[in-house]
């Protein structure tokens, strides 16, 4: 019962946040090193997963209108201008794909040098992902801006 | 759309932090209601005019055109 009542800080929230990203990282270069990229795949998962319910614990109250407002129109402009380098660059593996030689490839053919090769497909993936997060932090910053996340006066400490 | 959110807390002798921890939100949407950087939800605007006991419009008004005009 105390168990599921224990709430903390939100500083003691970011510093929880900040040693799981560092466990993550460890683990990353563990699956590099012994080859297994279901351990991190699952390791990630679980540490969003625990991330999550760590938020859930806060006792500050962080959460209201305004800042729902804010993730909302930050996440929708992502979407905008994401979906267009998204598709942009998917339309370019599409042709890469159907200008490679020999397409559609016949059975027991190895794969074409025009294609990319599945570990490239992970770094572009993770290129995407960080715009993606680079888009939504901008837009988020832009309206936490326009909405007085940062706006101080003579009450503030 | 002005307020006079500000004044009422003022009569009232309360501070952001109060009145956010009264109606649920957070003292930077007090904040950003007061200086007019953020219009509250109807939902919102009810609970602080009820807060202080008094009618909307008492505590908020329009200044934007007439619709059709």
């Amino acid at each position: 019962m105390l168990y599921n009542e224990a709430h903390m800080k939100r500083n003691t929230f970011y510093i929880l946040a900040g040693i799981v990203g560092l466990a993550l990282v460890g683990i990353f270069w563990l699956s590099v090193e012994i080859h297994n990229p279901t351990l991190i795949t699952v390791a990630f998962i679980a540490g969003i997963v625990l991330l999550y319910w760590l938020r859930t614990r806060i006792s500050d109250r962080i959460e209201d209108e305004r800042t729902i407002l804010i993730s909302q129109k930050s996440a929708m402009r992502t979407i905008e201008v994401f979906w267009v380098v998204f598709f942009a660059i998917s339309l370019g593996g599409v042709v890469l794909g159907l200008g490679a030689p020999g397409f559609p490839k016949p059975p027991h053919r190895p794969p074409d040098e025009g294609l990319i090769p599945l570990g490239h497909l992970g770094f572009m993936q993770m290129t995407l992902l960080c715009l993606m997060i680079f888009l939504y932090v901008g837009f988020r910053m832009y309206y936490a801006r326009q909405y007085g996340e940062w706006d101080t006066d003579e009450e503030q400490d | 759309m002005k307020n006079r959110i500000k004044v009422f807390r003022a009569m009232h002798d309360l501070t952001q932090e109060n009145l956010a921890n009264a109606l649920g939100v957070t003292r930077q949407t007090i904040l950003a209601i007061e200086k007019g950087k953020y219009d509250p939800s109807l939902d919102l605007a009810f609970k602080i005019a009820r807060y202080f006991n008094v009618s909307i419009e008492e505590v908020f008004s329009y200044e934007g055109q007439p619709p059709g005009s």
